[in-house]
């Protein structure tokens, strides 16, 4: 019987905002366990929350094999990759003068807007360790500034946010960029003419999200995708490369995915030039469906592996933004909550702040309109390009993305 | 129990939950888990600054409490304080499912009975699906240093099922669920899951984009219920108002925002993924008036907002769970019933959009719902399945134009996924209500 451990520690320090003030402080330190048994064909599981010692854990996931959950695949082993990212790890007392004097300039210069919610400090490392020689680990630390914003005039709940995630947070450039955010916000400025506009995005969820489903291998294989049957077909843009992206610097989570499997550069390319090339699996898509195995099981720390979602990131494809768009004004989306696309790709949503900006440079606040596309034209004639973000400190590793897309007003 | 210090106010929660997750793709089992977790959070107010700590070492609450008590600056006057005199002090033991505890049912007889439901998912447009059976049992505890000690118990179970749908070119994703509060209200429920399923393959079959535009929609007591939860639920919330003159001006009690058919209330007391009979700072559950025939008269608090508001106590402080503290959400909230047939409202649309079931909602200024299974009304006859993309409509005027609402009515919960509010996320809330008529909404 062979036997696998994950173990999950996660300690932060948080500093709750209320109306600009350090309203709470919040410590958590959390272990996770998850023991995984392998014998015969068939995988037993366990985990629990807290120092629960591995015995009663294993004894526990030895029971678990009687389910007669099938996992006939090879474990992941003979590998040593040990790796922290955490760069400037920051003490709770640091963390709480920092918030102190970020809220103290927004008290006395942007008296006209509130602001709540949180900042905080994570530590966190992942162990995975089997009996087969496996032995990961990843170490993070990072802070993470979410401000909601709200104009004391407006009666909106939200008016916006003040975002930061990275690991080198530079008070500095914070305030550098988001003073002219600020600033932005107090002008208003009305949206371009023109029933189609250049739009740019940043983190732009719902298009992870529908790319994400359709990628899917075993979605894919079942004929659910919208892309079933079209592997090695043009898909997209000439310009456009996505690739399951595992490398942490993105998104603060393990270069390996839950069946301890570390990528080549931590990346495996699905679309390559517009081309659909591959489909991302786990061992078992990878060896139901005959497609080849990316790597990307995900699950709980306590649970069996499965294939649910993984990382996409796109390649960056252009560099100047203030160039490609020719001396028009683009539109930049801040917030955009609710919108979807519908399962054959049509595309809407609301925007409710958006900003006008000339490439470098956000100009003013647009009043809150609606966008309209589809992937196809998103992702092909209307594609503007992914830039790598150079003018807006809001975090490590953010892209943005434009397309041409239809503005409803 | 614990020895609260002198000059601070101190509560503890403790949660203890049980949870069993099992899966299968297509027929194959997938995953069999039970877990049990044991947490705490722990609170301390000086009057000036809260600190808050979780964790799961239970032996170790005292010595927290503590470490905490050092962080603050003891207060002679804390029992004075605005937020500590609104704290009501309880003692109480509601425990209700010792008799039908899904910790009692067998996980091997929860796994029949998914396994007995997957026949019903054999249509050839179902391509792939993942089955679940959840369950969750908590037991909280309360304490705090006013006096309070509540201990209660909540249960829900439900079946879901994914469906992954193709139909030649057209494809669909889709999700049919049943939740209960116990296990045996999950049995004999083919015909209820094979109508639904028979929907979601006939949508795939059928759907047509819809054409863009300005529609009358009706909507269904699941999507009544996303409907009142996203535009006006969150508005409700009054951590949203606490310091803000604008919000208040905007939301003053009183204040006319509906029609007098419009009734919208909050109940913690309702079974079921909402039920709340003690909040996560010990104020019992209460049934709350948000709306009344149109005229708003009221909102959700949690000591502090209702400490800040001048305004009483609604039971609304809920944490996700214990690595969180309290804040204001929902319980379950719904639209009261209507007097009118719900055929009569449909008879009276000539063209508009019936929307069955939602992927899910948002609610900022402009709220939205994504529609699952959505269908045209023409001459007051559901028709031709529509896909949409979204349906948004704004908060301030939405409210203003229902101007039906149906004397059939459903409270629902979800399996899997809840509301969700900064980094607290998925809360479980109940919701639903009756059919409602709304006569503008922006459908694309």
């Amino acid at each position: 019987m062979e036997k696998e451990f994950i173990t999950i520690h996660e300690k932060e320090t948080a500093v709750k905002v209320q109306n600009t003030r350090v309203n709470a402080v919040r410590m958590k330190d959390i272990v996770k366990k998850g023991v995984r048994v392998y014998k015969d064909g068939k995988i037993g599981i366990s985990g629990a929350i807290g120092e629960v010692p591995d015995e009663i854990l294993l004894e526990n996931a030895v029971q678990n094999l009687n389910a007669g959950i099938s996992y006939p695949y090879e474990l992941s082993g003979n590998l040593k990759d040990h790796r922290d990212y955490g760069k400037n790890r920051m003490s709770g007392d640091q963390l709480l003068e920092r918030a102190e004097k970020i809220l103290e300039r927004l008290r006395t210069e942007y008296s006209d807007f509130d602001f709540n919610e949180i900042i905080l400090t994570r530590d966190v490392s992942w162990q995975m360790k089997n009996t087969k020689g496996l032995d990961l680990e990843y170490k993070d630390a990072y802070m993470i500034l979410a401000l909601i914003l709200k104009e004391k005039k407006s009666a909106n709940v939200i008016d916006g946010y003040l975002e930061y995630y990275g690991r080198d947070f530079d008070l500095d450039k914070f305030w550098e960029f988001n003073s002219q955010l600020l600033e932005a916000y107090r002008h208003k400025v009305p949206l371009p003419e023109g029933d189609t506009l250049p739009v740019f995005t940043f983190g732009f969820s719902e298009l992870q999200n529908f790319l994400s489903r359709s990628l899917n291998g075993e979605i894919y294989a079942t004929g659910g995708s919208i892309f079933s049957n079209k592997l090695g077909q043009k898909l997209f843009n000439e310009k456009i490369t996505i690739e399951q992206n595992m490398s942490p610097i993105y998104r603060a989570e393990p270069f390996f995915d839950m069946e301890g499997v570390v990528l080549k550069d931590d990346r495996y390319t699905l679309i390559e030039n517009g081309r659909l090339v591959n489909v991302y699996t786990d061992k078992r898509t990878a060896d139901v469906y005959k497609l080849p195995h990316t790597g990307a099981a995900s699950g709980d720390y306590d649970g069996v592996p499965s294939l649910i979602g993984a990382p996409l990131r796109f390649a960056v494809d252009s560099h100047d933004i203030k160039s490609a768009l020719g001396g028009k004004m683009g539109i930049l989306v801040a917030v955009s909550s609710g919108g979807d696309f519908t399962a054959d790709g049509s595309f809407a949503a609301p925007v409710q702040v958006g900003f006008l900006f000339d490439g470098e440079h956000i100009i003013g606040k647009l009043p809150e309109f609606g966008i309209r596309s589809h992937l196809y034209k998103m992702l092909g004639e209307d594609y503007i390009g992914t830039f790598e973000n150079k003018n807006f400190y809001f975090g490590e590793g953010m892209q943005l993305q434009g397309y041409y897309m239809t503005i409803v007003r | 129990m614990y020895s609260f210090p002198k000059g601070l106010y101190v509560d503890v929660r403790i949660e203890e939950t049980f949870e069993t997750k099992i899966s299968f793709k297509k027929d194959v089992l997938q995953e069999q888990k039970v877990r049990r977790n044991k947490g705490a959070f722990i609170r301390v107010f000086d009057g000036n600054r809260w600190y808050y700590s979780s964790l799961t070492d239970l032996s170790r609450v005292q010595e927290c409490i503590d470490a905490l008590a050092r962080m603050a600056t003891p207060n002679n006057n804390i029992m004075e304080h605005p937020i500590v005199k609104a704290f009501e002090v309880n003692r109480d033991r509601i425990i209700q499912y010792e008799k039908d505890s899904v910790t009692d049912i067998p996980v091997a007889e929860k796994q029949a009975l998914l396994e007995g439901y997957l026949k019903l998912l054999d249509y050839p447009e179902i391509v792939h699906h993942t089955s679940y059976y959840v369950d969750n049992k908590t037991i909280k505890s309360i304490y705090s240093s006013k006096g309070t000690a509540i201990t209660f118990d909540k249960q829900t179970c439900g079946i879901r099922f994914n469906l992954e749908l193709a139909y030649g070119d057209n494809k669909n994703h889709d999700i049919v669920s049943k939740a209960a509060i116990r296990f045996d209200e999950l049995k004999g429920l083919d015909d209820y899951f094979k109508e639904r399923i028979e929907k979601a393959v006939a949508f795939v079959r059928e759907a047509v984009p819809v054409e863009p535009g300005i529609y009358t929609v009706l909507l269904s007591p699941e999507a009544t219920g996303v409907f009142t939860h996203e535009s006006f639920g969150h508005k409700s919330e009054s951590d949203f108002m606490v310091g803000d003159e604008t919000m208040k001006a905007e939301w003053a009690l009183g204040k006319i925002i509906g029609r007098d058919l419009l009734t919208i209330v909050d109940d913690g007391l309702v079974p079921g993924n909402g039920y709340t009979p003690y909040d996560d700072e010990g104020t019992k559950g209460k049934k709350t008036y948000i709306v009344k025939n149109g005229k708003l008269t009221g909102r959700l608090h949690s000591a502090a907002t209702s400490a800040a508001l001048e305004e009483p106590l609604t039971g609304n402080a809920r944490a996700v769970n214990f690595q969180f503290e309290p804040i204001v959400r929902m319980t379950t909230t719904y639209i009261e019933k209507g007097d009118r047939p719900l055929k009569d409202i449909i008879a009276e649309i000539d063209k508009g959009i019936y929307v069955e079931t939602i992927r899910h909602g948002s609610g900022m200024s402009t709220f939205t719902m994504t529609p699952s299974r959505a269908y045209m009304i023409e001459n007051g006859r559901i028709t031709t399945p529509v896909k949409v993309s979204v349906i948004t409509g704004s908060v301030f005027e939405t409210l203003a134009e229902v101007d039906a609402v149906s004397q059939e009515f459903e409270l629902l919960s979800f399996i899997g996924g809840g509301c969700g509010k900064m980094e607290q996320y998925p809360l479980p809330v109940g919701f639903g209500g009756p059919y409602i008529r709304v006569r503008k909404l922006n459908v694309q």
